[in-house]
């Protein structure tokens, strides 16, 4: 518990932040969801043909996994609040067009007839009669249509369009913080309720009030969202800099910031914290951001399906590079020393126990033992589809999220995870790396992947960025990712020292 | 006036509902519309306000076709009683009545004056039925609303759906017996479906029997029991309850045989001995005389039941009661008719009697 007050009172900046994000990407998805779903659930109701179809559509949208709809929307919107907001208001038409059809649909006939039979013209009717009376039952279905909302709102953060999911990846991200990713979930339950029970008070005026209620909702609705949006403009950066989830990513595009702004006049902005490899690649494609840290391996197995003609780091971030040009028109800069390579760990007393020390090793006990994977590892060939492939592996294997795996480790649930090399819970654990003598992975090295036409704009980046080539150990990155995931110092704090350390950056 | 000129409808699967419908209903007229379900009753009746369109003939509102009306004008003109009620549940009694006055842009006082008249009309006390809700109220009380609601905007025709088949019997003849009183005062052009042979009877100034679509015979209650055109019609208004819930006018002896005119009586120029009705020359009821002297005695209105009627006859000394509809003589009950007709009503069957 005192933990958790600790963790509030630091982020408590960022809470608001983020309570405030996630308020109005929200209520705008609710906005446009409510403007296309009430009309269109009432223009339905005089074409019930169409009716069910149409529903049926919103409906297969709502099986479409959110993140699935954010990944399609990407490519299209970049990243950042306008996809988040597609995919959100796509997620929340269902329920308010269905209780919206419904809810007039299942008006009395009788009371239809007397409307009509005294004489009302259809928008009269709509006005005075249906919608008033389907009120209670609309009103139910933005609701529920909120909650999904603002529950699914956390995910946009995933795109970079921050809110409350930002603190509960970031805590999933450290190994399940708890205190974290409550401090995330316990707002986004609230406010939830908060919302509830506004829209409740809405709904006990509307039975009064009528039509004119829900009009003053939705305008005060829009009001409030859209008043903070006019008054803060914010000139846009020069260069924005993406960079996925995690300590590592995190730590190096702040010194790439640091550096940028430092030895030129460009502006730099920064999204962190971007959900998958594919986001910010297309993202980057898209132009929604300029650069990110890429590693060597990452390129050639994921965007240019090659295998590592060498296991040399060099070697293996040159093809990368030159493929890079080739296919995508895009620069890879310098590669900093670390490698951040996959690795196969497991505690030390069960390597003691067995005797492991490579992966090889694994045969012998395959049945006895349970592995914990990422989704991503489980797929890759350079990752357990290689370790089946080269090791002749045949593991019980259990897919998790990548900050749950090592508490999965500890907790005895599964016996071997894969890892990065450079992760700071390896510290933290002590545990323990088996060796890849086939050198099934490939090395992974940091690098600046940017489109070469960014360069050509500024071309001033490139030696100001090369200057961290080479630079940073395997060991220095590890204690950075340390001191940001299990100090909880911030990226931008632990880069900078680092760079004052090393004489990149005055102090 | 309304008046239905071979009005046909047909159904896009061929069933035919109305067929060749001609039917006229005089101003300040109650005409309803009997048959069995489905005889198309109803549909007949959501013609006048265009909730149904024949598919050929035309109807005439004050001889002029009402599609040359306005539709929504037309409807603001005619007022609508349901089955079903259907006051808007989320509106108070006083908004409901205010719905067509509102459609037609009555001035707020104008509409607070009309729902109070109206309300005590139906003797229910403004002040403190205004701001109920229709929930509120006992389902003889929302009829009662649903009347003046279509009442409200003071239109000259009103049409009635089956408007009291809802209620329990005793808030459906109180409402009969409102309404009867309050068209004497109103006035207004009634058609009114039903398919309670007793209710149609008891209001109808003309009672129009339907069958599959087709008009069998429009009459006055009396002769549709006194001549029915067809065996239908006879089954039909036989298939009726005891004798002695029949209303007393179609009991009623229509010979004249104990009625005698204004004029006779003035002149003297009548027989001196026995008891007489008398009437004027426009039917109107004025008296009656027993052995050339004049007596009080109180009419039988016409749509009383005959076992009403004898509780009357039983307490008086008198043989001979006239039986009136809006003051006019439609008859005379007498203890010989009343043992006519129900001797008639009366079956043997191997000498034993059915009912």
């Amino acid at each position: 518990m005192s933990d958790f007050i600790s963790v509030f009172q630091n982020r408590q900046d960022m809470l608001l932040e983020t309570i405030w994000e996630h308020l109005q990407i929200s209520l705008i998805s609710l906005i446009i969801a409510i403007l296309i779903a009430v009309p269109l659930g009432l223009v339905l109701t005089r074409y019930p043909r169409v009716a069910e179809p149409i529903i049926g559509i919103s409906a297969v949208m709502q099986t479409i996994p959110s993140l699935a709809v954010l990944a399609f929307l990407i490519p299209i919107f970049g990243i950042g609040t306008t996809p988040a907001i597609i995919a959100l208001t796509a997620y929340g038409l269902l329920p308010i067009l269905r209780n919206a059809y419904t809810g007039i649909k299942e008006v009395n006939p009788a009371l239809k007839e007397a409307a009509v039979g005294m004489g009302m013209n259809s928008m009269k009717r709509l006005t005075k009669v249906e919608l008033p009376i389907a009120m209670p039952v609309i009103m139910a279905g933005i609701r529920t249509s909120m909650v999904l909302i603002v529950g699914t709102t956390t995910i946009a953060a995933l795109i970079g369009a921050g809110g409350l999911g930002k603190l509960i990846l970031l805590g999933l991200d450290r190994g399940a913080d708890v205190n974290l990713i409550l401090l995330g979930a316990i707002p986004a339950a609230l406010l939830a309720i908060l919302l509830d029970f506004i829209l409740r008070g809405f709904e006990r005026v509307s039975k009064k009030a009528g039509f004119k209620s829900f009009i003053a909702m939705i305008v005060i609705a829009i009001l409030v969202v859209t008043t903070p949006l006019l008054i803060n403009t914010s000139q846009k950066a020069d260069i924005i800099i993406g960079g996925k989830l995690g300590a590592e990513p995190a730590i190096i595009i702040n010194m790439y910031e640091q550096l940028i702004e430092d030895q030129t006049d460009l502006n730099v902005e920064l999204e962190e914290g971007l959900g998958k490899t594919s986001f910010l690649f297309n993202a980057l494609e898209q132009d929604s951001i300029d650069m990110f840290l890429e590693f060597t391996g990452t390129a050639l197995v994921t965007y240019l399906d090659e295998d590592a003609k060498s296991n040399q780091a060099n070697e293996v971030y040159e093809q990368a590079r030159d493929g890079m040009m080739e296919e995508y028109d895009m620069t890879f800069l310098e590669p900093m020393e670390f490698n951040n390579t996959y690795t196969v760990s497991t505690t030390k007393k069960l390597a003691e126990q067995y005797d492991l020390k490579e992966i090889g090793d694994l045969k012998e006990i395959e049945d006895d033992i349970t592995a914990g994977f990422t989704l991503e590892f489980n797929d890759r060939y350079d990752g357990y589809v290689g370790m089946q492939d080269v090791y002749n592996l045949d593991l019980d294997v259990k897919t998790m999220e990548p900050g749950i795996r090592e508490k999965a480790l500890t907790k005895g649930e599964v016996d071997i995870i894969d890892a990065y090399a450079t992760d700071s819970y390896m510290v933290e654990l002590d545990l323990v790396t088996l060796d890849d003598p086939e050198n099934l992975f490939p090395p992974y090295q940091g690098a600046p992947l940017l489109k070469a036409e960014t360069l050509e704009k500024y071309p001033e980046i490139e030696d100001v960025l090369n200057q961290l080539g080479g630079q940073i150990t395997d060991e220095e990155m590890r204690q950075m990712n340390y001191k940001v995931d299990y100090e909880d110092k911030s990226p931008h704090d632990v880069a900078k020292s680092f760079l004052i350390e090393k004489g990149l950056l005055e102090r | 006036m309304i008046e239905f000129d071979k009005i046909n409808k047909i159904y896009p699967d061929g069933t035919k509902a109305i067929k060749d419908f001609t039917l006229k209903v005089n101003e300040g007229e109650i005409v309803t519309l009997i048959g069995p379900s489905g005889c198309g009753k109803t549909t007949t009746m959501k013609m006048i306000n265009r909730l149904i369109e024949p598919t050929s003939g035309n109807i005439y509102i004050d001889n002029k076709d009402i599609r040359a009306y306005n539709m929504h004008e037309l409807r603001w003109n005619i007022g609508y009683v349901l089955q079903e009620i259907a006051l808007f549940p989320h509106l108070t009694i006083e908004e409901n009545i205010a719905i067509v006055p509102e459609l037609k842009k009555w001035k707020r006082r104008k509409i607070w004056d009309r729902s109070k008249e109206l309300l005590e009309m139906v003797g229910l006390d403004a002040n403190k039925y205004r701001k109920k809700m229709p929930r509120e109220l006992s389902g003889g009380e929302q009829q009662r609303i649903g009347v003046i609601r279509a009442l409200a905007a003071d239109p000259d025709i009103i049409l009635m759906d089956e408007p009291f088949s809802a209620l329990d019997p005793i808030s459906r003849e109180q409402l009969q017996t409102d309404i009867s009183k309050i068209q004497k005062e109103i006035k207004k052009t009634i058609v009114f479906v039903t398919h309670d042979m007793d209710e149609a009877m008891a209001l109808g100034d003309r009672v129009c029997l339907m069958k599959a679509g087709e008009v069998i015979q429009v009459d006055t209650p009396q002769e549709l029991i006194l001549n029915p055109k067809t065996q239908f019609v006879k089954d039909f208004i036989g298939e009726r309850k005891s004798p002695w819930q029949t209303a007393v006018d179609v009991i009623a002896d229509q010979s004249e045989k104990f009625v005698i005119s204004k004029s006779d009586y003035e002149k003297d120029t009548y027989p001196r001995e026995g008891m007489f009705i008398i009437k004027d020359e426009s039917n109107q009821y004025v008296g009656a005389v027993v052995d050339t002297k004049s007596i009080e005695i109180t009419p039988l209105q016409n749509d009383m039941p005959l076992y009403k009627a004898t509780e009357a006859i039983q307490t008086s000394k008198h043989p001979l009661f006239p039986v009136v509809k809006n003051n006019r003589l439609v008859g005379v009950l007498s203890y010989q008719v009343i043992v006519d007709y129900l001797k008639s009503k009366t079956k043997l069957e191997n000498g034993v009697i059915q009912s």
